[in-house]
């Protein structure tokens, strides 16, 4: 090639140049900026279909390709005890339609060279130009007939359930399902976590009905950029989208999580952990396309935004060399946003970091924010919103922003006029409102050894050593051989009198009182027959409460007002009431296993699960040593966890009693302390009667 | 007449400064110190992209140094003669800049995203850290244990975290690619001041590099610039090194077992092939498209979707100047026997080599390809990475438009030859990653 001889003349020609130049440089400083570029942010076009679907297109010609997104803007969902069936019924619109199979569609966008992705908000992907009409036939395809095949769901159960197990050891996972846990709660469609349960509980039925309330065209917005024209895109949008017809979707409204009251430490054991991954979160009301979302971001930005200067970055990576980054997120979001600070720091600097941070975090609080911090800031966000112009997605997205959050035409022609007028008192005043160093979940992921050293921060004075899904740790090894279900519940019964014993006792009455939230109630619980039960909370002469049972039938009363007992509940109160039950609890259905021995306060414990003929579970821990029943644990249908434990156990008849049970469910707690405990009383019927 | 001589060299050297709208036009030259210089001109969004790649990555390192080229890489954002400790991020986010770097096996990549007025300000910067970068020990220290974070982040602390780590160290014998630019924790321990000084006197010197700017500039100016900050950067005076024996094909059949904490099975088979840029190595790319680039692919059809094996499957080529690999993998689904995952994967290769594809198979595989050609050159930042990297390992800057011809030129038979040729049991390495935690391997 003609290559060497090329340069050397253009060399030449260099060499020439620089003399003509003759300027020394000045190396000691850096060098003055030219005149600043005038910042053009590309134009969109827009339109509305007949059946309600928005066009918004915008050209760019640079590459001859296209991207076709469409957005579904739709409320939030609660999936409830089938949680993944949304994202599920969005994997699986690309899974076969009327006229495709699953296979057929895969082969045919890749054919094109194309990409696709479906989601439960809507479908995009992007291709060249020259295969647009091949691409957009699919994808109407998909968007407006898919069939949720059967079998793909079968295999998508399966896949599932496969990367549910395979989360168990990612850092990063288990920390995103723990903050979400504790910011929105189990309840929330954001704190919502998918279990094995939930997963095997998905019907195809339960896809199609998703698909066929959610998917409506005057929802759904369609992104159009690239290499098109305005009328080629509204003529094929009209084309392939026409028919899809209208239907009425309604609007879900959800309670807005708050902050917990104090500092809260959610440790979630990983084993093998080199690092801890800490993540100080909690939900915040601020919605998107505010002043107040930018006056946010700069505060984010001058926290720990990504930039290289931020205070965390420059405090916990280059003064101290904790990590290798540390940052924080205040995002917006018209249900509930977030604030999140943190770090994947080595084990032994775990404590220190939290410490860092949440310093960090105080002086927002209490300092005003520097001029010259805030105008770097100022740079970095004016820098990063010109950079972002390049790609012609961002003028997309911010057609589709104005309208997802109805925010006014010229809100982004005008974002660097608002990001300028940011002063340091806005920003104090915004940190007093969203940075809440006393209000935090402080959450870890890491080795367990690490959880001690945090316990200073909680506000309770201890970490709560949780799963990612907010359940409490138990941290189980294998019981010895030899150790059985039976072997364990048999000890428990000799340990509380021996069967002989138990035998003899046909009623019994146990008088106490209730305590929670600190006030004192008296509680009364008799037991008649081995099937008659009735416990009563009494404040003074008034009944607050009550609780009976006949055998057959139950009901609850409080405050006067009835409500008869559902089958799940007079179960429970059966196995109550019949002190026997341990040994006999395969003739309530369940079935039992032994998962091993944990530590409970230093005492080592054997745990049980049982299963219920519904599926629900519960864990009974026993004393290694003492044989007693320590503790129990239940989860029910809505997934609210109940813990019990037994204590000071007392020995009536020759039957031993715990004299104290600790309840805690839904961070409520109540203790019930009793005084006397009376075997096979003389007990009166009309105490049971059921109408 | 002389004037009509250079114009003409001038548009020999820029081939697509008349062609179509895709083709990328670029403007190159040498300063006498050797360093070399790329241009793109692109107006349509005010930024520039000032970056510097230097021939320098993790197989240039000796054996108990592994991770010294990333580690310089963090160094050299520490300062110069001339920018103080912890300024240069400042400089640049202060003119509302982004910037980072990158190590690879075969080189480290700075780069400087500027608002085009600030075009001076990364050729200050960029030249700065060539001519006289500055460490200190205080740096060294603190940027050693945030190097020790990052390994622990990416690598120790991830799911299959060590998947490629055990790979390289399987598959290379001769070759410094039987190490991953992280290193090791004792090497990065053992790092001296010394050995950075050396590194830098060695491989930071202009006729090792590779100075490439894209965005919002005008040729002309830019070259006065790039003269004015570059050209009194002396050459190096040094050797540079590089690895002399490239590892040997069929060398038999490396098999293993690696115990972790993650619960799921994963199936990896690795296959040494020739180094990029060879015809041979376009034929192999295609056929890790064929495998798994995409949900027809046949190793996610069969694996994934027929067999229910997989939850996936995916197939990854080292693109190195050197011979290097070209591995795939398979995450099985739970409980499923490792055993049957490869034999699923080894069917699928068999086929390959026994079998033409069809027709329409290589049709789609070519689509694929032309897709990914038009999709990379999206940003200026994009287009000075790949020219530099084409000049760099190929040294013709030109491949950014033509490289494509090369994968259009392979054929059927191509594909079957490599197939035969490479996924072959005596050039392979085949890994088992199981779950054992009580037996993890160290």
């Amino acid at each position: 090639m003609n290559k060497f001889s090329s340069i050397s003349i253009l060399i030449f020609v260099f060499i020439l140049a620089s003399c003509k130049t003759g300027v020394k440089v000045d190396r000691t400083h850096a060098p003055l900026a030219g005149p600043a570029p005038k910042i053009q942010i590309g134009q969109y076009q827009m339109t509305k279909l007949e059946n309600g679907l928005t066009l918004i297109v915008v050209e760019n010609h640079k590459l001859p390709r296209v991207s076709y997104s469409l957005r579904l803007n739709n409320d939030p969902i609660s999936e409830g005890e089938k949680i993944g069936y949304v994202s599920m019924a969005g994997d699986l619109l690309s899974a076969g339609t009327a006229k495709r199979s699953k296979s057929q569609i895969d082969e045919e966008i890749d054919y094109i060279g194309a990409s696709i992705n479906t989601t439960s908000n809507g479908v995009s992907g992007n291709c060249l130009k020259k295969h647009m009409n091949a691409f957009l036939d699919i994808m109407a395809d998909i968007t407006l007939n898919p069939n949720f095949p059967s079998d793909e769901l079968e295999k998508s159960r399966k896949q599932t359930l496969s990367s549910l197990e395979s989360e168990k050891t990612s850092p990063d996972g288990l920390s995103e399902k723990i903050t979400s846990v504790m910011n929105y709660g189990n309840n929330h469609p954001y704190g919502e976590q998918m279990t094995e349960k939930s997963v095997n509980n998905i019907q195809r039925e339960d896809l199609v009905n998703y698909y066929n309330l959610y998917f409506k065209p005057e929802v759904a917005y369609m992104v159009v950029v690239g290499d098109i024209t305005f009328d080629e895109a509204k003529k094929q949008t009209e084309k392939y989208f026409s028919s899809w017809k209208r239907g009425s979707i309604q609007s879900k409204k959800y309670n807005m999580p708050a902050a917990p009251s104090g500092n809260r430490v959610v440790f979630v054991p990983l084993s093998g952990a080199v690092q801890s991954t800490i993540d100080i979160t909690y939900p915040i009301d601020l919605k998107p396309g505010t002043q107040d979302a930018i006056v946010a971001s700069v505060l984010n930005n001058v926290l720990g935004g990504g930039g290289f200067q931020a205070r965390l970055m420059q405090n916990l990576r280059e003064d101290k060399a904790y990590t290798y980054g540390a940052y924080s997120t205040i995002a917006p979001d018209e249900v509930v946003g977030f604030f999140s600070a943190g770090a994947s720091v080595r084990n032994e600097v775990t404590d220190s970091s939290v410490t860092q941070i949440l310093f960090e975090m105080e002086r927002l609080v209490n300092e005003l924010v520097p001029d010259t911090t805030l105008q770097l800031v100022k740079n970095i966000l004016t820098g990063s919103f010109a950079r972002s112009l390049e790609s012609p997605q961002t003028v997309a997205n911010f057609a589709y922003n104005i309208q997802k959050y109805h925010l006014p035409a010229d809100y982004y022609e005008t974002y660097l006029q608002k990001l300028n007028s940011v002063t340091p008192a806005d920003l104090q005043a915004m940190a007093k409102r969203v940075i809440k160093p006393g209000n935090a979940y402080i959450t870890v992921v890491g080795n367990k050894d690490v959880a001690d050293k945090l316990n200073r921060f909680a506000a309770s004075g201890k970490a709560e050593i949780r799963n990612a899904d907010g359940t409490e740790f138990v941290d189980i090894k294998p019981a010895p051989v030899g150790i059985t279900v039976k072997s364990v519940l048999e000890n428990y019964i000799n340990a509380i009198g021996g069967k002989d014993a138990i035998n003899k006792v046909k009623s019994f009455e146990q008088i106490g009182s209730m305590n929670m939230s600190g006030m004192a109630l008296d509680v009364n619980i008799k037991m008649k027959d081995l099937t008659k039960f009735k416990m009563s909370v009494n404040m003074g002469a008034m009944e607050l409460m009550s609780q009976v049972m006949n055998g057959d039938k139950g009901f609850m009363s409080q405050m006067g007002q009835k409500e008869p007992m559902d089958e799940a509940m007079m179960a429970d109160v059966r196995q109550t009431a019949d002190l026997m039950s341990a040994l006999s609890y395969e003739r309530y259905g369940m079935t039992a296993t032994l998962l091993g021995v944990d530590m409970m306060d230093n005492e080592e414990v054997y745990v049980i699960e049982f299963k219920r003929p519904d599926g629900t579970t519960s864990k009974e821990s026993f004393g290694v040593l003492s044989g007693l029943k320590l503790r129990g644990e239940s989860v029910d249908g809505e997934g609210v966890l109940s813990v019990t434990l037994y204590e000071d156990y007392v020995t009536s008849s020759g039957v031993k009693f715990p004299g104290k049970l600790v309840q805690s469910a839904d961070q409520q707690e109540v203790t019930f302390t009793f005084k006397e405990i009376k075997i096979n009383p003389k007990l009166d019927d009309k105490d049971f009667i059921v109408e | 007449m002389k004037f009509y001589l250079i114009t003409s060299m001038l548009a020999l050297l820029i081939p697509s400064i008349k062609g179509e709208s895709q083709k990328i036009a670029y403007t190159e030259f040498d300063l006498k110190n050797g360093l070399h210089v790329i241009l793109h001109e692109d107006h349509s969004t005010p930024i520039a992209a000032v970056t510097v790649m230097y021939h320098v990555g993790s197989k240039n390192e000796t054996t108990g140094r592994s991770g010294m080229a990333h580690f310089f890489e963090h160094l050299l954002f520490e300062g110069s003669d001339n920018i103080g400790r912890g300024q240069y991020a400042k400089f640049v986010e202060n003119a509302g800049g982004g910037l980072n770097a990158n190590t690879s096996q075969d080189r480290t990549f700075y780069y400087d995203l500027l608002p085009s007025n600030q075009l001076e300000l990364g050729l200050w910067l960029e030249s700065e850290r060539m001519m006289h970068a500055k460490v200190e020990i205080t740096g060294i220290e603190t940027q050693r244990e945030v190097v020790k974070e990052e390994k622990r982040l990416r690598i120790d602390n991830q799911p299959y975290g060590n998947l490629f780590l055990e790979t390289l160290d399987h598959a290379f014998d001769v070759h410094p690619y039987s190490w991953p630019p992280i290193g090791s924790m004792i090497d990065l321990n053992a790092a001296q001041e010394i050995d950075f000084q050396n590194f830098y006197k060695t491989f930071y010197v202009p006729n090792n590099a590779v100075l490439s700017i894209a965005g919002d500039i005008t040729p002309e100016e830019t070259k006065l610039l790039v003269e004015k900050y570059f050209a009194d950067i002396p050459k190096g005076s040094i050797d540079i090194p590089r690895p002399a024996q490239i590892e040997p094909l069929n060398k038999g059949e490396v098999r293993d077992t690696i115990w972790g904490k993650d619960q799921l099975a994963l199936v990896l088979e690795a296959f040494h092939i020739p180094a990029q840029g060879t015809k041979e190595f376009y034929a192999v790319d295609m056929l890790n498209k064929l495998l798994a680039d995409g949900e027809s692919s046949r190793l996610n059809r069969s694996l994934v979707d027929e067999k229910e094996l997989a939850l996936f499957s995916s197939a990854f080529t080292y693109n190195t100047e050197h011979p290097g690999l070209t591995m795939a993998f398979s995450l099985a689904n739970m409980g499923v026997d490792p055993k049957v995952v490869e034999d699923a994967m080894n069917t699928e290769f068999d086929k390959v080599k026994t079998e033409l594809i069809s027709d329409r198979e290589m049709q789609k595989l070519r689509n694929q390809v032309e897709n990914e050609f038009v999709t990379r050159n999206a940003s200026v930042a994009g287009i000075a990475e790949s020219l530099a990297n084409y000049y760099m390992y190929l040294g013709d800057a030109s491949l950014i438009n033509s490289e494509i011809e090369r994968y259009m030129a392979v054929t059927k038979e191509d594909l079957k030859n490599a197939a035969n040729k490479y996924y072959t049991k005596e050039n392979r390495v085949v890994l088992y990653f199981l779950n054992n935690p009580d037996q993890m391997t160290k």
